[in-house]
């Protein structure tokens, strides 16, 4: 007999059914685009199985099976009177019943899966299962019936079936299983019900709780001491500063700066961004973001290839921009009638190009666009400038490479810290950042991140820009370092610009679709996952963000 | 809106230096040492389920933990004692250096 043609399905994880029964989009997630987030419950089951282990409690046993098409790990199998019996211990609660305690579904299914691969293992032999919860103390059995076989048969056939399928599942009609999901910031379950119109306001995503760190020293080290990080000023200034890793959510290094490479190691493997802007102020790029995603970027790729998909994304990027801009200047110039007077024919054009972004033939119309916008809005933003601001700091006209005049040092220097913050938040979601939809590839710069961050300019920069100068919370000369060529900040500068745009970044406001607040540094994040969702099922939200 | 973070006071017994060592190298990561054998951690529920997990992997069973969280009142009585100590409620976002 010749040996028949094998066809080998590597085997699905046990522990995936369970994930499976809960929800198939939490399935998906974690399978096939292997995105895991471990959360408080998860850890403290990892602890519990830690616990039974060192009581002498547990067996583990891995097992595995080609032709059940699974394999897994068996918390312990006991012989009782001939009967093998499968034991999976929970932290939870049990499930009620109609005749007491039950299994949860999820539950069922897995041990159910556990005693068909011991059965295998010693065929003939009767297998019992049991389910020990520990937070009710309760222990539950069945045994391994017909309707179980069927079950755990079926369940493999649907996650062969939803692994192989490019298509995200929906996201579950059971909201309440959301709400204790650990996946819940990547899936975003409640973005998709509001997109389909339903009215479910959340606040979400969650804020990171972790501090970003600015090293702004020239002669700065930062080195790695255990999990600490440990920031070294230059000799003769000062102690060094010891920061504990999982305090931080990214180091931010301007200018002359050294970083060791084994805190380079250290933040790649607990999920620290790490970038690097010249002192200048220029963004130079990153580290960061998970590995892999790679089903993420092939959808990206396949998406953005199509001419029709990039045209109506540029087209609502572009509207998005224009009326950011539009908004900005007449909420400025609210109450004030000279400033108004001396708007009104920007206002009046601005408003105009708007109905030309959302029928424009090409992407070359919508940067004619744009780039009207732009030279209008630049051309009265001087006027949103008190009487008694400093000369030395007005504006006249945008200028960079080097930034010419105070204003745009600092304009410059804050749209590079925006830039930072949306290339993380990219990489963070998994897609990639050289592949955007309106920008030209350029060099050093990712063109999606400059794409995305176009509805960004005003919100976090021009606007608490313009507010700060209006304070006069500026010193002309104390902040900046002037030549005859460029304009730079100075250190009191950057730390005072690095100030002015996190303090923005926490601020919340209320979104005008989404219906809930969120400060600036979710809203980015949650942008990224919207454009995301513009090729995953859930269209229509990107780019729908409105100032007030 | 930040997952809420709640300041726990961590001390240990560990009777073996190789043990004692990475312990004390692990808490580092997650908080700021007081004294010896003990640290103040500003912790989400999460960080706290990851380091008891990660502190019960590098533990045996002869060594002690005591976890000791505290509200915002027995914070502020610390405060009052020890004047001289900032235990914020919310450090700031950010840190220029």
């Amino acid at each position: 007999m010749s040996p028949r043609p094998v066809v080998v399905e590597p085997t699905l994880r046990v522990h995936a059914l369970h994930a499976l029964a809960y929800c198939e989009r939490l399935f998906y997630l974690e399978e096939v685009e292997e995105v895991r987030v471990a959360d408080a419950a998860i850890f403290a089951g990892r602890r519990l199985h830690a616990r039974l282990e060192q009581e002498g409690e547990r067996v583990e046993v891995e097992v595995s099976s080609e032709v059940l098409g699974l394999h897994g790990k068996v918390d312990a199998v006991r012989e009782r009177a001939g009967t093998l019996v499968v034991h999976e211990h929970k932290r939870g609660r049990h499930a009620s019943g109609e005749g007491g305690p039950e299994a949860w579904p999820g539950d069922r299914l897995q041990v159910g899966a556990y005693a068909l691969l011991v059965e295998e293992c010693f065929p003939g032999t009767e297998v019992e299962c049991r389910v020990r919860y520990h937070q009710t103390e309760t222990t539950v059995c069945f045994p391994l019936d017909e309707p179980l076989r069927q079950d755990v048969v079926a369940a493999v056939a649907r996650a062969r079936l939803l692994r192989a399928s490019g298509m995200r599942p929906p996201v579950t009609t059971e909201e309440r299983k959301c709400a204790r999901c650990s996946l819940a910031p990547v899936c975003l379950p409640e973005e998709e019900r509001i997109g389909s119109g339903a009215e479910r306001p959340r606040l979400f995503p969650e804020d990171d709780v972790r501090q970003v760190l600015h090293v702004t020293t020239a002669g700065s080290r930062v080195g790695r001491a255990s999990d600490e990080l440990v920031v070294t000023p230059p000799e003769g200034e000062g102690e060094p500063v010891r920061l504990p890793v999982r305090t931080v959510s990214a180091l931010v290094s301007h200018g002359a700066v050294q970083v060791s490479s084994q805190v380079l190691a250290l933040c790649v493997e607990r999920d620290v961004g790490v970038h690097w802007f010249t002192s200048g102020g220029r963004y130079l790029g990153g580290l960061g973001g998970g590995g892999g995603n790679v089903q993420r970027r092939l959808r990206q790729f396949e998406a953005l290839r199509q001419e029709a998909v990039c045209l109506g994304l540029a087209r609502r990027l572009v509207a998005a921009k224009l009326e950011g801009q539009l908004r900005f200047l007449l909420r400025a110039s609210r109450g004030d009638v000279d400033a108004r007077e001396v708007m009104g024919s920007a206002v009046r054009d601005l408003r105009a190009l708007l109905p030309g972004c959302a029928e424009a033939a090409s992407l070359d119309v919508l940067r004619g666009l744009e780039g009207a916008g732009a030279a209008r809005y630049f051309g009265v933003l001087p006027y949103l400038l008190g009487d008694d601001v400093d000369p030395r700091l007005r504006f006249d006209g945008r200028n960079r490479r080097p930034p010419r005049d105070r204003f745009n040092a600092v304009l410059g220097f804050l749209y590079g810290l925006v830039h930072r913050e949306v290339e993380a938040a990219i990489r963070s979601v998994g897609l990639d950042v050289a592949f955007g939809f309106f920008h030209q590839p350029r060099s050093s710069a990712g063109p999606l991140g400059l794409d995305v961050m176009e509805q960004f300019r005003v919100p976090l920069a021009d606007m608490p820009l313009v507010a700060s100068l209006n304070r006069r919370a500026w010193d002309a000369e104390a902040d900046f370092e002037v030549t005859p060529e460029h304009v730079w900040l100075s250190k009191a500068g950057r730390a005072k610009a690095i100030e002015l745009y996190e303090r923005r970044m926490r601020e919340t406001w209320k979104h005008n679709v989404l219906g809930y607040s969120l400060s600036y540094a979710r809203l980015v994040e949650l942008e990224v996952r919207l454009l995301e969702k513009e090729w995953t099922g859930t269209p229509g939200l990107f780019a729908t963000f409105r100032l007030r | 809106m930040a997952e809420p973070r709640r300041w726990y006071l961590i001390t240990y017994d560990i009777r073996d230096p190789k043990r004692w060592r990475k312990v004390y190298a692990l808490l580092k990561g997650y908080g700021e040492w007081l004294q010896l054998s003990v640290f103040r951690c500003l912790l989400t529920d999460r960080d706290r389920e990851q380091l008891r997990w990660e502190l019960a992997r590098r533990m045996d069973p002869v060594d002690t933990l005591l976890v000791i969280g505290l509200c915002g009142g027995c914070v502020e009585r610390v405060r009052a004692i020890n004047p001289g100590e900032d235990w914020p409620e919310e450090p700031p976002p950010f840190r220029v250096l």
